[in-house]
């Protein structure tokens, strides 16, 4: 699927699952009951004895209020504990123990792969700035090599884009920096985001596992020309 | 010139060429040109067109301008014309709009837009004339013809000459481009139309009351009684129709947004007003149409429900009113002091607080700071009546649940809305007098708003959702005709709801750079709320058990509530998963969640109010075929157009643009289907925007001559199906106050101990107060 990436891929699955169970109890249960205890002659019999002015009689049934009190809980404790990992990694730490090492060494190469959860590791990772400023992207390669990042222009709708050139196989860490307002940084092709907050200096992983082109888009409303915000992400081989 | 002038000119032109061609061999070339020529070709040269000679027009635009005179020059090459021929050649040049004028005195004119070779340029090979184009728009032909002539006189005269013809079109420009149309004129005229509808049904509907009402001295008491009154019941009905009202504009609001996203690229309204329309959209539908919608219901309602006579404080009752229409109106008014609001429901800083942003965004925050004011009013009112004024043998725990549900959404309000009022009162300081609370340069920090904003605008969503759960849990029992499931896990589950809304907020903020602990947290917290959420949901399946369910209109909402609801609450789970939330924050995902919720919850549920207590309010029964019909068009529709965006979520389509970008041979952005699924949304906005026609038409019909309703249609139990419908003034007679009796013996009216510990701090001196009343 265009944009998703495999650690979404892993936990989308297992979520759909746990929906289409819950789903499939709430639903089966509702179109029985409405169907299998509807009034017949429109006029009904009134089960509880309902009259105006009178408290109904109470009709409760400890048991089973606590057990879908229990197994609720018990299923969000669980969805919480499979999402924890992935917390980790889409925030991972830097340093020896997070997912991405630490910061390369010259010549250094990240030589990122995805393991069989879905979380791409790394050994080491690279620094690239991106600055958002009403309304384009700015891209900053440090001082990194011309094979591991490169800034260009492209052509998106007629318009001239910035465009980041990065390497398959290479995990870079941005700094975002804002110069105005709130942006955000939305790579569909990474299946990440961040926002880009003035007086703050937050950080992205942006994990080129593949080759692949995408646009980059800006998430946080930002005023007039919010929408031509873009910028075009290239992963080279 | 006039035209008969032309006519009859050009009839004789035609009866000479018409000699001319009887005479034809005998003539070398036509000194005084060719006429009439566009279809049959210069036969006086010869029968058929011949290739060697090669025709061309040139100085025509590819498109013209409106009345704009180009340089035309027609030539042609080949054939037997040459230097030194007695004659070499000439032309016919047609044009099916424009006219032509001459330069010189090689071409004249036959007719406006013909024109052909004189005498003296016969012995030409070019000539050059110019033509002015029309201001029709249209396409224009042109058709020329030239004649390569070989000048031999005599018997052979045309002998050997060659002719050929070509031929060109112009673009036109189209029709004259309309004068720009100001989306928001556009607006403005539909809600102007809308009011003046509605006045004319409003009086039409007084006229049928009372013939003679249009007296002065009947009408003013009446006007004078609805803009003064401190009646519950009155209140209730003006925030009503200012909720349905507004339920209207920002559903107008939402069809522009609509078309404009129907396809990508498109400048249906641009992205100026598209930013304006979004904002406002969000503001209206959340402040102006479902908190008063809800206010409206409770101000009906609940003192019914209660046994109460009126709310404990008419006067601030008719104040938080009052304070809306006004507020309304500061917000519109942004739209006419230099641009709406354009910074989404949110208003995030520092962008709210920029030059960047319209001017009107601080009529904007001056509008709901009058909102704020106005829902901390109705909060105090509703939680001391609901404390104070119960009747008598009505303990916590025997309260109706829509009052309960009232309850716990005031508190949640009341609790939360101080923090967006200080936010919004240092937006509008920013704005106005250079105050620097979100001015980064000199040390403000935009995220203080975040978490102003959230932690009120998280209770808020339930703010908005609580009280269409008491709806449904009223409506869903009486239908079923049974007691609701677990009275009392039923209130547990809203004050949890109601509890939780308070620690899950920064789940709006998990992509600002907040710390992992926090984040997990958050995460733990957001999932908890599904938990209550649950109770509820298997509660209600659980009150159908063995009951005998009666389909009304009513009912089918109810049921339509549990399936939009139920997939809202499913698709909300998939955010507080980090791993998901990163790739579905800010997308339409994030909008097909929010809106299953907040129409597929919210406004399901007071459509099922709607058709609840409508005989109650009016004393008048809705048609119940025309509410099936509204379910059943406004159920499918709905789905239609919210159940698409979620896919378009998940494949990376963004909120809050006016436009999306279709993947290419040089990028992936969305797939090409998305263009299509965004027309099929936006012809299912119009479809579920009509299908809400018929809720009106209903209303307005039965209120005209519908069936008298009586006292308790359904058969509910509490208190408001006591009353006559429509109920009295004051409600009940202050000095015989209904009493509660239960069904329940063990209970005995006495409150539990929580209830017990809850009243006391609500009202300090219970055991005196209460014997007054």
């Amino acid at each position: 699927m265009a944009g998703v990436t495999p650690l979404y891929d892993a936990l989308w699955e297992d979520y759909i699952l746990w929906s289409v169970f819950v789903a499939a109890i709430a639903f089966g249960w509702l179109y029985h009951h409405s169907y299998f205890y509807r009034s017949d002659d429109g006029e009904s019999p009134n089960v509880d004895n309902i009259e105006v002015g009178v408290f109904p009689r109470e009709y409760d049934n400890l048991r089973l209020e606590v057990t879908w009190t229990v197994l609720p809980f018990i299923l969000i404790v669980w969805l919480t504990y499979i999402s924890w990992a992935p917390l980790d990694a889409v925030w991972s730490q830097t340093g020896d123990d997070g997912f991405h090492g630490g910061e390369c060494a010259e010549g250094e190469s990240s030589e990122n792969y995805i393991d069989d959860d879905g979380y791409v590791r790394s050994t080491c990772y690279h620094e690239i700035g991106i600055a958002g400023q009403q309304w384009f992207w700015d891209f900053d390669c440090m001082e990194l090599s011309e094979d591991l990042c490169s800034t260009d222009f492209a052509i998106v709708e007629g318009e001239t884009k910035p465009l980041l050139n990065l390497k398959a196989g290479e995990t870079y860490l941005a700094i975002l920096t804002s110069l105005d307002v709130t942006h955000a940084v939305k790579n569909p092709g990474f299946g990440m985001m961040e926002d880009v907050v003035p007086g703050y200096e937050l950080n992205l992983w942006m994990p080129a596992t593949e080759e692949t082109s995408f646009l980059m888009l800006c998430a946080e409303f930002c005023g007039d020309n919010h929408a031509y915000m873009t910028a075009q992400i290239t992963v080279n081989g | 010139m006039n035209k008969d002038a032309v006519m009859s000119r050009r009839l004789v032109i035609l009866s000479i060429l018409a000699l001319a061609m009887v005479v034809a061999p005998s003539v070398t070339s036509l000194p005084s040109g060719i006429s009439g020529v566009k279809d049959t070709g210069c036969n006086c040269h010869g029968t058929a067109a011949s290739d060697s000679v090669t025709a061309s027009i040139s100085g025509l635009p590819e498109s013209y301008n409106a009345s704009t005179t180009y340089a035309v020059t027609v030539s042609f090459t080949g054939g037997p014309g040459d230097e030194g021929n007695a004659n070499v050649g000439g032309f016919n040049l047609w044009a099916s709009g424009g006219s032509f004028a001459t330069v010189d005195s090689s071409t004249q004119l036959m007719g406006a837009s013909e024109a052909t070779h004189t005498v003296e340029g016969n012995d030409q090979r070019s000539w050059t004339l110019e033509w002015t184009s029309p201001d029709s728009g249209d396409d224009v032909a042109f058709v020329l013809h030239a004649n390569s002539v070989n000048g031999n006189e005599g018997d052979s005269g045309s002998s050997g000459d060659m002719w050929n013809k070509a031929e060109a079109t112009v673009l036109g420009f189209g029709p004259p481009p309309p004068p720009e149309v100001d989306p928001f004129k556009v607006l403005a005229t539909l809600i102007v139309v809308s009011a003046v509808l509605l006045s004319i049904v409003v009086l039409y509907v007084f006229y049928r009351n009372n013939p003679d009402g249009f007296e002065w001295e009947k009408f003013a008491p009446w006007i004078t009684e609805w803009l003064t009154s401190t009646d519950h019941k009155k209140i209730g009905t003006l925030y009503f129709v200012q909720g349905l009202f507004f339920l209207g504009v920002g559903g107008i609001m939402a069809m522009m947004i609509r078309v404009q996203l129907s396809s990508p690229g498109n400048d249906f309204i641009g992205q100026d007003y598209y930013n304006q329309f979004f904002t406002l959209h969000g503001t209206t539908m959340i402040f102006l149409a479902a908190m008063p919608l809800i206010a409206g219901f409770a101000n009906w309602i609940v003192p019914l429900q209660i046994g109460a006579a009126d709310l404990v404080f008419p006067r601030l009752n008719a104040l938080s009113f009052w304070l809306q229409p006004v507020a309304a109106l500061l917000i519109f008014t942004g739209v006419f002091s230099g641009g709406g609001a354009d910074t989404g429901w949110t208003g995030y800083a520092p962008y709210v607080v920029t030059e960047t942003a319209h001017a009107g965004v601080s009529m904007w925050a001056a509008g709901q700071i009058m909102l704020v004011a106005s829902s901390t009013l109705t909060g105090i009112n509703f939680l001391t009546t609901i404390a104070v004024a119960r009747a008598e043998g009505m303990g916590w725990f025997q309260m109706p649940l829509f009052t309960w549900s009232i309850l716990i959404a005031n508190l949640m309000l009341f609790l939360s809305i101080p923090a967006f009022g200080v936010g919004l009162i240092q937006v509008f300081l920013d704005r106005t007098i250079g105050t620097a609370f979100y001015d980064v340069a000199a040390g403000g920090d935009p995220l203080l708003w975040s978490h102003l904003f959230w932690y009120f605008g998280h209770p808020e969503v339930y703010v908005v959702i609580v009280p269409a759960f008491g709806v449904i849990s009223e409506v869903i029992a009486t239908s079923a005709r049974r007691s609701i499931f677990g009275y009392k896990s039923m209130v547990y589950a809203m004050a949890g709801i109601g509890l939780v809304s308070f620690i899950v907020y920064g789940h709006h903020m998990f992509t600002s750079g907040m710390s992992p602990t926090l984040r997990f947290v958050t995460m733990l917290t957001t999932m908890l709320v599904a938990v209550p959420t649950g109770i509820k949901v298997f509660n209600w399946l659980k009150t159908m058990h063995g009951g005998s369910l009666v389909y009304r209109t009513h009912t089918l909402w109810t049921l339509g509530f549990l399936v939009t609801f139920t997939l809202g609450g499913i698709s909300g789970m998939f955010f507080p998963s980090m791993g998901m939330d990163v790739h579905l924050h800010e997308t339409y995902f994030v909008v097909a969640h929010f809106h299953y919720v907040l129409v597929g919850g919210t406004v399901f549920g007071f459509y099922a109010a709607i058709y609840y207590w409508y005989p109650k309010m009016t004393g008048r029964m809705l048609d119940e075929r025309l509410g099936v019909l509204h379910f059943l068009t406004g159920f499918i529709s709905y789905n239609a157009l919210f159940w698409p965006m979620h896919r378009l979520g998940v494949v990376g389509m963004i909120r809050r643009t006016h436009t999306y970008y279709i993947t290419t041979d040089d990028f992936q952005a969305l797939p090409e289907w998305a263009a299509d699924w965004n027309m099929l949304i936006s012809i299912s906005a119009f479809l579920f925007f009509a299908s809400n026609l018929f809720l009106v038409a209903n209303m307005i019909k039965t209120l005209v001559r519908g069936e008298k309703a009586p006292a308790d249609p359904w058969g509910g139990w509490s208190f408001e199906w006591m009353c006559s419908s429509p109920p009295p003034t004051p409600s009940f007679d202050p000095h015989n106050l209904p009493v509660l009796t239960d069904a329940n013996e063990h209970v005995a009216n006495e409150p539990g101990r929580w209830g017990k510990w809850f009243q006391r701090l609500m009202v300090a001196d219970d055991a005196a107060e209460e014997g007054s009343h």
